[in-house]
């Protein structure tokens, strides 16, 4: 069997049996979606209306098919807290999440790498010190706590940005970045505290590496020492990290969005786990797994174009 | 069709302050000081009174602008015949009117209507003439047949919240254009005050008919303002409705509903500017508001309360026959009395409410025609003993109480088990998050429970289905031929004085029953900037914004 061709098949599968834990799981929560549903006035009657309504009634099985059929055709059900599409609702949450993910990401990458490169370069001197004590900071202090210090600081005494919520780029950059700096900090600052001490450890073994001594004896420039040679070479344990800490960037997100109620993923799932909201959950679920998939496998089939041997086999 | 939500044009600016550079940085100091110690609030005493009910601002307002207000939490289904939450009517009074409303004394008074219902053939026919000329939000007339195409939806469709709420009313006919004729099995006086909510509301056919399922998404209704736009969990936008019947009174241009579960980032936004209205405040966060300079305050007394049920005899799930529950506290009404004595309503309400509520023992508020006013027994920690002794229980009595795992409950859950623990009571606490909690509630599977019913303006909805036998959120198990007697006389009792007779004496039989223990009649607190007027906030505890807007001369 050809090699894309297993991918996707393998694919398919971690697919399907993340439908299938995703659809049993949700169902295991304690709480019934009916009498959830039914709200302030849960009469017998509603509860049993609102049952055979979302074939609430159905066994599981048969619920659980009919599901996937609709999903393989994109609709992935409405959601039955409010009535909406869920496929609506995923979609105008999804921006939200990615640029607060990506900004996020840049601010980490931008401060991380230049705090690191300082206290590096500073080693033993204030500087070195003022840093690694930020960092400590940025690792100790709890994200709630620092969005509501923020919003303290910086919606109300200082109002200079948004308390909370979310203006599109497209209708008002301006907005959008008021509303985005605070959230961005929040998210950033632990993934930033972590990056700037990769690049420290990472800096201080290449500055005392042989081929650095050799670039400052061939009569380079300081700077181009740390940011042609050390720097570069350090990059790698970075990015390495950045990769490892990207799972914590998503579920950082979604105690982010909480704090500045970002209509985001996280704050999107939170809502549906709490009302039960079975097809909603599902949906952010399987759509977020579908993409990671995905992009994966696209991944892999693009490492076998550039590299023979994956696609034939490691052995070959 | 998006429709943009915010932008520079149509967010009144937030307050810009100027200071140096010094002041600043001293100020966002301060700040960080004063955050590391936010967590100490609730432990706050009030630092000022409320004084009476204030429902409304009565300074002129100008045309113009957008009104941001944040709800509690996200409304469910924006469609009268399914929607079941209490905050999504808040959203309702801005886009879909009712044939009757209720005012600043709690009166229902004609909307939709042209007058008060009049009726016949016992009470089993009621009359309702329709106001005239009023259009729906997509231009089509609202007229005899779209009540009746919307009350029948309400009655018949799959999943219908409504059916139950107008169970006796078995037809309804156009007479005219302007009149509407409800047949009822029996005469059923609760029913005005259903159709003072949203079993009143009128919905347009034409888009009942476009829509079909999907009239969630494209509510149209008869209202000041019409639906643009919703984003689940953030917001609903409404924009004024140039086909309102009364639209020149309409100030505001848009009106948006923001979700912000948490009261203190609600607030924090009241300060930032970035909101101009924070629904539902929680007392903690009335005490910190008050002292804000920018923001005045709208309070009113709700028609609802927290209590405890205790449960007695639901073993097979609320509405269904009562068993029995081999329990001290389900055994015996003298250990419920007994529990009832041990708790101080006062001390209560100080504790955890800041002292902003009002401590009650019956489900009738004060404020309504129907209340009671009866005084509550005071703490009497001598006689519950007494009566723990006469039970011949062992003591400590054990009791497990389910408490939602809102910081309020916990609060009041620990407050009941230090007072209960003096009179004898071994009171363990259970946090269980709402719907798990509401599942346990239906099924019996609690021994006691933290209740907050929003509440209702007729008296037979804050009683009738908690302590009627079989009533569906009767999740005590109470069962009581008596009691099941006054709420159908109350039902069919229209004259007020005689139906004012049979509630007290409903209200005595159930408190003694001590299955369901009133303590508290919370009160509507919604915070407001001062650039805002016109706002309304009545016992209902619904904001109405149809008359709000930004005062002359302010930006």
């Amino acid at each position: 069997m050809s090699y894309p061709i297993r991918r996707l098949g393998e694919s398919l599968i971690t697919l399907f049996l993340v439908s299938v834990v995703v659809f049993a799981g949700v169902r295991a929560l304690p709480g019934d979606t009916a009498t959830a549903l039914a709200g302030e006035e849960p009469t017998p009657e509603a509860i049993a209306q609102i049952r055979e309504s979302y074939g609430l009634d159905d066994n599981i099985v048969v619920q659980y098919v009919r599901y996937v059929r609709h999903a393989a055709t994109g609709d992935l059900g409405v959601s039955s807290r409010t009535g909406l599409p869920v496929l609506d609702s995923v979609m105008e949450a999804l921006p939200v999440t990615l640029e607060l993910s990506a900004l996020a990401l840049l601010l980490a990458v931008v401060v991380g790498v230049g705090a690191g490169v300082v206290a590096a370069v500073r080693r033993g001197r204030p500087e070195e010190w003022l840093v690694n004590a930020v960092a400590l900071l940025g690792l100790s202090v709890p994200a709630f706590w620092l969005g509501i210090v923020l919003v303290l600081a910086f919606a109300i005494a200082v109002p200079v940005f948004a308390a909370s919520g979310f203006v599109p780029f497209g209708v008002d950059p301006m907005e959008n970045l008021r509303h985005m700096v605070l959230p961005v900090i929040v998210l950033g600052s632990g993934l930033a505290a972590v990056v700037m001490r990769q690049t420290r450890a990472a800096m201080l073994g290449s500055l005392s590496a042989d081929y650095v001594r050799t670039a400052r004896a061939k009569g380079l420039s300081r700077r181009q020492v740390i940011m042609g040679h050390a720097l570069r070479n350090s990059l790698v344990t970075v990015v390495t990290v950045l990769g490892l800490q990207l799972g914590h960037l998503i579920s950082g997100a979604v105690v982010t969005e909480q704090i500045f109620v970002l209509p985001g993923f996280g704050k999107l799932t939170i809502d549906a786990v709490f009302s039960r909201d079975y097809a909603m959950v599902q949906g952010v679920v399987l759509f977020t797994s579908t993409a990671y998939i995905v992009v994966n496998l696209l991944v892999d089939l693009a490492y076998s174009v550039i590299d023979p041997r994956i696609r034939l086999g490691g052995a070959q | 069709m998006r429709q943009r939500t915010s932008g520079p044009s149509d967010r009144p600016p937030p307050t810009r302050h100027r200071p140096r550079a010094a002041a600043l940085a001293a100020r966002v100091l301060w700040v960080l000081v004063a955050g590391a110690t936010a967590g100490c609030a609730s432990l706050a005493s009030p630092t000022a009174e409320v004084g009476a009910d204030r429902m409304t601002d009565p300074r002129p307002a100008r045309d113009g602008g957008t009104l941001t207000i944040a709800l509690k939490s996200d409304p469910d289904k924006l469609d009268p015949t399914l929607a079941s939450t209490a905050v999504g009517r808040t959203v309702f009074t801005a886009m879909c009117e009712k044939l009757y409303d209720v005012d600043a004394a709690n009166r229902i008074v004609p909307q939709l209507a042209a007058a008060p219902p009049t009726t016949s053939d016992g009470g089993r026919t009621v009359t309702v003439k329709l106001r005239r000329g009023v259009r729906f939000a997509d231009g089509t007339r609202m007229d005899a047949e779209a009540v009746k195409t919307s009350l029948d939806r309400h009655r018949t469709l799959t999943g219908s919240v409504r059916a139950s709420e107008l169970k006796p009313l078995t037809s309804v006919q156009a007479v005219g254009d302007d009149t509407v004729r409800l047949r009822l099995a029996k005469p059923y006086v609760p029913l005005l005050a259903l159709l003072a909510d949203r079993a009143g509301m009128v919905m347009s056919p034409t888009a009942l008919k476009r829509y079909g399922k999907g009239f969630a998404s494209h509510p149209t209704c008869v209202g000041p303002f019409r639906y643009a736009e919703r984003v689940v969990g953030d917001r609903i936008v409404l924009d004024k409705d140039p086909n309102y019947y009364d639209a020149d009174a309409v100030h505001l241009r848009r009106v948006i509903y923001r979700t912000i579960t948490d009261g203190n980032v609600r607030l924090a936004n009241l300060q930032s500017g970035d909101i101009q209205v924070g629904d539902q405040m929680d007392p903690v966060q009335v005490g910190r508001a008050l002292t804000e300079p920018g923001l005045q305050l709208f309070h009113s007394s709700s028609l609802g309360y927290y209590g405890l049920t205790l449960n007695i005899g639901n073993t097979k799930g609320a509405g269904a026959p009562p068993g029995r529950i081999d329990t001290p506290i389900a055994r015996d009404v003298r250990v419920r009395e007994a529990f009832d004595l041990s708790l101080d309503r006062d001390l209560i309400n100080t504790i955890v409410f800041q002292g902003r509520y009002r401590p009650t023992c019956g489900p009738l508020p004060v404020g309504t025609p129907y209340a009671t006013g009866s005084r509550c027994p005071a703490r009497d920690l001598a006689k519950a003993k007494r009566l723990l002794r006469a039970a011949k229980v062992t003591t400590p009595v054990r009791v497990r109480l389910q408490i939602s795992t809102t910081p309020e409950d916990n609060r009041l859950g620990q407050v009941i088990q230090a007072m209960a623990k003096e009179a004898g009571f071994a009171v363990s606490l259970a946090p269980t998050e709402f719907a798990t909690g509401l599942e346990h509630s239906r099924a019996g599977d609690f021994q006691a429970a933290t209740t907050n019913w929003s509440g209702r303006l007729d008296p037979a909805g804050n009683i009738d289905v908690f302590a009627g036998t079989g009533g569906a959120q009767n999740y005590g198990g109470l069962s009581d031929p008596a009691i099941d007697r006054l709420i159908a006389e109350g039902g069919t009792t229209a004259a007020k004085p005689a139906r004012k007779k049979i509630y007290a004496r409903l209200v005595e039989r159930v408190r003694a029953a001590h299955t369901v223990l009133y303590l508290i009649q919370p009160t509507n607190y919604v915070f407001v900037t001062k650039k805002v007027a016109g706002l309304k906030v009545f016992g209902d505890g619904l904001i109405r914004v149809k008359d709000a807007g930004y005062v002359r001369g302010g930006s």
